[in-house]
């Protein structure tokens, strides 16, 4: 966590000297959550959307944060970014306490929330963005070299002049992030940013989002339901459900603690023959037999994928293999379904 | 890359910038604004008109001629003209649709105030007819009245203005501070602001005392448009608010406006929002 050091960011010529000597680890901001409360009053007395929560952030990690609806993800977001005021706990951005000091983490913050547009709906795309300009207070070049760069990075040069209605979903998301990360924010939250977009669409937006932490070491906490969003992109995964973070660590250790398994599916030149397993298998096996195709089921800290094609081929003749990864989406209905991780000594 | 967003500077400029982007945003049909825009004012009109007729047909109201109520009327026309300019979107009706849909949301994470924002964003220029034809009767009225125009005048003419439209613009943002609690839009508001201007259109010796304290110490349009009228007619006016009472308008509207602003800030600090 990086406190504010006052004075150490204004200045004058940074715009020169960056140019020369571009230090992207600078960029990000740190984020710090302890005892995070939100309660909610309703018809049914106060309801905790958020009930005590606690992780950190590194500058420059890519976080996703996932959960089923109803989980308190939004309102964990919109604490974070200074919309909603905590019941208790506390929340520190970039050294700043987003809801007290609101406005001054708005000029380091991009925000995205899906379904929603920060842009003018009845004017030129670019419009928007000059108004962008004028809100941060950037400079004219300072502006006009990022908006270029972020044209050409999500492909909006021909999009600028138009109004920003007539615009499709996924020109409009590409839109709504050149937007958010114009002024150049240490901190970036998307809440679904790729719900409904088609294929290629979402890959442009995951492109620009892995573009983005990787060479400006923006911070990114991206709230999604697309699991592939977060297997593509973010170094770790926290989760919560009924309020509370069930998993905070890295997709591999979620696997890993769920003993999530891998599958070979192997083709055998005979159909007929058996598959041999032996004490070396470690665990791996046969789960299912259909014509040439076999089936086997192999933990990852057991035995690895190229030990065990070895044993295959060593014993049958093999006309074709494959191997399929875990579904993170199964381990994580286990998770919303309340199973703990299976015990594991050693 | 440098740190692009400089961390201060800028100020009214910015809102300025936001106001003419929602106006353009709305010209993009200019010839339904223009409808749109003369009606607001030809309401005003038709209004001044009945006013006139009717006291006319009696003489005087409460010893005001028809072209000196036309004059309060006007006053309070053209003040609420400029008062819904500001504030028209944040009446609950469509303040709880900002709510609602989660556009607030996003005004709260721009690094501006977001009252201003709303203001400034959602100018209905629409009622700039209502100003201009509040104005226009105003001229009119203060002629038939024999109101010879000084500098002092205009500027008591002025003071009332501002002060009528400030009222409303603070009704406007206590609404949309309620609107906060309820997230339901509330018709309440809409009282005060069509209601409290229809009121502040006649002399106030008409009323009896609770709907009379109401109009001077609660929501002060007496003091604000009613006692300017005074000064610019040349009377005294009844016991208990005299012409002389001028100086007080201000201190009145400041006063309720701070009410105002209080409120909002409540409302804001337990801003819950909807659902994500």
């Amino acid at each position: 966590m990086t406190p504010a050091v006052p004075g150490s960011r204004p200045d004058p010529d940074a715009g020169q000297r960056e140019r020369a000597r571009p230090d992207p680890r600078r960029r990000g901001a740190g984020i710090e959550v302890a005892g995070l409360r939100k309660e909610f009053r309703t018809r049914h007395g106060r309801v905790a959307a958020v009930a005590g929560i606690e992780f950190r952030v590194a500058p420059g990690e890519f976080v996703g944060y996932a959960g089923p609806n109803g989980a308190g993800k939004s309102t964990t977001v919109k604490m974070m970014s200074g919309v909603l005021v905590p019941s208790a706990g506390t929340v520190v951005v970039d050294g700043l306490v987003p809801w007290r000091e609101r406005r001054r983490l708005a000029r380091r913050m991009g925000v995205v929330f899906g379904q929603r547009t920060q842009l003018w709906w009845d004017l030129p795309l670019v419009d928007s963005l000059d108004l962008v300009r004028h809100l941060y207070h950037m400079e004219e070049p300072t502006w006009r070299r990022r908006l270029d760069e972020l044209a050409s990075l999500l492909g909006l040069g021909p999009l600028l002049s138009q109004p920003v209605r007539a615009l499709s979903l996924g020109q409009r998301m590409r839109a709504e992030l050149a937007a958010a990360v114009l002024p150049g924010p240490r901190v970036l939250f998307l809440d679904e940013p790729t719900i409904g977009l088609d294929v290629e669409a979402k890959a442009a937006v995951r492109g620009f989002l892995r573009h983005l932490n990787a060479a400006d070491g923006t911070t990114i906490i991206l709230t999604t339901h697309d699991l592939d969003d977060i297997t593509q992109l973010c170094s770790r995964l926290i989760i919560i459900d009924h309020g509370r973070i069930v998993y905070d660590g890295t997709i591999d250790d979620l696997h890993t603690a769920y003993g999530s398994t891998r599958m070979l599916v192997v083709d055998l030149a005979d159909p007929t023959a058996a598959l041999t397993t032996g004490p070396d298998w470690a665990g791996a096996q046969v789960v299912r037999a259909e014509g040439h195709r076999r089936w086997i089921r192999f933990a990852r800290d057991q035995i690895s994928a190229a030990q065990l094609v070895a044993l295959v081929l060593d014993r049958h003749q093999v006309i074709d293999l494959s191997i399929v990864e875990p579904d993170i989406e199964d381990v994580i209905r286990r998770i919303y379904r309340g199973e703990a991780p299976p015990a594991t000594d050693g | 890359m440098a740190e692009l967003a400089r961390p201060t500077g800028g100020g009214l400029a910015v809102y300025g910038r936001l106001v003419s982007a929602g106006v353009r945003g709305r010209v993009y049909r200019p010839g339904w604004l223009l409808v749109r825009t003369i009606g607001s004012g030809l309401i005003i009109l038709a209004d001044g008109f009945a006013v006139a007729l009717v006291v006319d047909r009696f003489g005087t109201l409460a010893g005001w001629s028809a072209p000196e109520v036309v004059l309060l009327v006007a006053l309070s026309a053209a003040g609420q003209g400029l008062g819904l300019l500001l504030g028209d979107r944040l009446e609950p009706t469509y303040f709880s649709e900002l709510v609602r849909r989660g556009t607030f949301d996003q005004v709260l994470v721009r690094p501006t105030s977001p009252l201003a924002w709303l203001i400034a964003t959602q100018v209905e220029a629409r009622y700039v007819g209502r100003l201009l034809a509040g104005v226009g009767m105003v001229a009119w009225a203060a002629d038939r009245s024999g109101v010879v125009w000084s500098g002092g005048h205009l500027l008591v003419a002025l003071l009332a203005l501002v002060c009528c439209a400030t009222l409303v613009l603070s009704i406007c943002v206590l609404g949309a501070a309620l609107t906060f609690a309820t997230v339901e839009g509330s018709e309440v508001v809409n009282i005060f602001i069509y209601g409290g201007v229809t009121l502040t259109g006649y002399p106030v010796q008409i009323y009896g005392s609770v709907l009379r304290f109401l109009f001077v110490w609660v929501v002060p349009f007496a003091l604000a448009v009613y006692v300017p009228a005074l000064v610019l007619l040349g009377r005294t006016g009844p016991p208990g608010l005299p012409a002389a009472l001028i100086w007080v308008s201000p201190v009145a509207t400041a006063g309720f406006t701070g009410l105002a602003a209080l409120g909002w800030r409540h409302g804001l600090r337990h801003y819950v929002g909807t659902g994500s």
